[in-house]
């Protein structure tokens, strides 16, 4: 027990107000083998367009052949105790749960993205006009929600009920005898950008800094990954409304120049039907 | 805690839009034209300096026409356009703690007390001008400070997380305005009869005035730099990897070198900085230089954490 730390900088778990619940999940990576089951069932459920993620795994390569090795990690939002979306949010429309969750109210948003922008996880998207069922909240800004929906109801996360290798472990905090209490307790845990200063509630165990490190994830992508990016960018569906993707190949002054015009005629010419979507 | 080296790669990651893009930029820019247009404006019937009382009316007015603009781009902007009025349902709807409410408050009053003011300019009251003057130089500047603050309050925007941040786009909205008016004034003397046209020594005044914004600029700038280099690891990306990569062009070459040296080396040289065609010049590279600066202030961010 002794001379375990929270957070690279020591930060104790939130407790969040005196006896309520406070909802947290625990993702031992020893365990994770990168599957990718949490994201399949998260994105079935809650029908997330094209391109977005609620979880995602992020892998990464470090060493030389023939000592390598690979790291996962399921990333997700981190349900923060000091959200800096729900600071942000002109309209009320993400807000802070009693116990712990940080959720969206689709109804109130206003699509201005704020959130997105403030969120130090990129842990929010903008909900496209692609999704299975139209009836589906579209153009506003989602999240998970630590399945709130299940929760309630006694059910685990949908990621953590898919989890093949045991590796998140959810549940109160608050509670001494739950798993993750216990878990959390047991081991060295870490979280994700604690400088930030936004009590994040996703606690690692064995998290490798390479992996965790914005600085890894800019500076180390893969030619593949790099392509993709460029791909993604240029392709997307949204990227051309929200009018705002570099495609880093095309960056010299007609690159700049180009990607602007083009961007401004699209935002443009889009411009009409995105009134008349907003009606419905 | 790293196994071995940094050495290593990223095999696998979510990609992520950028969430603001070219036409937010186009409205900072917008926003800060305004803001500036409308200081001079207010010199002459707020503060006193007599030469500056022919640019007000035009000066207020082009204010007020820039600011038409931007509630179109933000508007168009959001993902459900017909929700906007939820930003002014206070105090049961909208959330005061989020600087876009600020925004939407400063954005709905500021041309009115322009309006006023230029109306009263017009009949020439000199009274109720200046209270208006006031009222509305004071809103000119909250509008333009809020933009600067929303970007200011996102902790992970490295660059635009600083006290600075709303300093400089207030000094980059007091010279983009000034650029900007002088050259709509240069246009406008071409269709209007010689008494009511601006002089050329009035234009060169306010390339003048300009010119220390330019100076103030270029040192909160270098102190950005300064900060950047001694910087915490993402600092230093950002500055050199983002900024100095992609972002070079509207960073380096059309903000810095574009938009502020070369028009202060305009603008100090004796022979030149009152002639005609030199101010005007250097009037256009500040008013473009500036949209680089919101292009990459925007932007340049996201695609640093658009990787993560």
């Amino acid at each position: 027990m002794s001379g375990r730390t929270y957070g690279y900088n020591g930060v104790p778990p939130s407790k969040g107000k005196k006896g309520a619940k406070r909802y947290a999940m625990a993702v031992d990576l020893r365990r994770c083998t990168g599957c990718n089951a949490c994201t399949a069932a998260c994105k079935t459920a809650y029908d997330v367009p094209l391109g977005d993620w609620r979880i995602w795994v992020m892998e990464a390569e470090t060493g030389e052949f023939p000592k390598t090795k690979r790291h996962v990690m399921p990333r997700m939002c981190n349900q923060c105790d000091q959200p800096t979306c729900v600071r942000n949010c002109p309209t009320k429309a993400t807000f802070k749960h009693p116990d712990g969750f940080v959720l969206q109210r689709y109804n109130r948003c206003i699509g201005c993205r704020t959130c997105m922008v403030a969120c130090p996880y990129n842990a929010r998207h903008l909900l496209t006009d692609y999704r299975r069922d139209k009836r589906n909240p579209r153009n506003v800004a989602d999240k998970c929600d630590f399945c709130i929906v299940r929760v309630t109801r006694g059910l685990a996360p949908l990621c953590v009920t898919s989890c093949t290798g045991g590796a998140m472990i959810f549940g109160d905090i608050n509670d001494p005898d739950s798993e993750v209490a216990r878990t959390v307790a047991a081991n060295k845990t870490f979280t994700l950008r604690p400088e930030q200063g936004n009590a994040p509630q996703v606690y690692y165990i064995g998290l490798n800094e390479p992996i965790a490190d914005p600085e890894f994830a800019f500076h180390h992508r893969s030619d593949q990954l790099h392509d993709r990016y460029n791909t993604f960018k240029k392709n997307s569906e949204l990227g051309e409304e929200l009018a705002g993707n570099i495609i880093d190949t095309d960056t010299g002054f007609f690159g700049i120049v180009g990607q602007g015009v083009h961007n401004m005629i699209n935002f443009i010419a889009t411009a009409p039907a995105k009134f008349f979507r907003g009606l419905f | 805690m790293v196994d071995g080296s940094m050495d290593g790669q990223m095999i696998s990651n979510a990609f992520h839009h950028a969430y603001w893009g070219f036409p937010l930029s186009l409205y900072f820019w917008l926003v800060g034209g305004s803001a500036g247009s409308f200081v001079v404006s207010t010199l002459g019937w707020v503060f006193g300096v007599k030469k500056y009382k022919a640019t007000a009316f035009f000066a207020s007015n082009t204010a007020i026409a820039m600011l038409m603009i931007v509630p179109l781009l933000l508007i168009t902007d959001l993902g459900k356009p017909f929700r906007f009025f939820h930003l002014l349902l206070l105090p049961s709807f909208s959330h005061f703690s989020a600087p876009m409410v600020w925004g939407a408050l400063f954005i709905l009053t500021y041309p009115i007390g322009m309006l006023f003011y230029s109306y009263f300019v017009y009949y020439k009251n000199e009274r109720m001008a200046r209270a208006f003057g006031i009222a509305a130089i004071v809103l000119a500047l909250c509008t333009h400070w809020y933009t600067g603050v929303v970007m200011q309050l996102n902790p992970s925007r490295l660059p635009n997380h600083g006290s600075v941040a709303p300093i400089l786009f207030l000094t980059g909205a007091y010279i983009s305005g000034i650029g900007l008016l002088n050259i709509l004034l240069w246009i406008r003397n071409k269709f209007i009869d010689a008494k009511r046209q601006v002089s050329d020594a009035i234009l060169a005044d306010m390339a003048r005035l300009m010119l220390y914004g330019i100076v103030f600029d270029m040192f909160l700038l270098f102190n950005e730099f300064l900060q950047m280099t001694y910087g915490i690891a993402e600092e230093h990306t950002i500055l050199y990897d983002v900024l100095l990569g992609p972002f070079i062009w509207p960073y380096l070459y059309i903000e810095i070198i574009w938009g502020l040296i070369i028009p202060l080396i305009i603008l100090v040289i004796p022979k030149i900085n009152r002639s005609l065609y030199w101010v005007l010049g250097a009037s256009f590279m500040v008013t473009t230089g500036v949209f680089g600066m919101r292009v990459w202030w925007v932007m340049a961010t996201q695609y640093f954490q658009g990787h993560y």
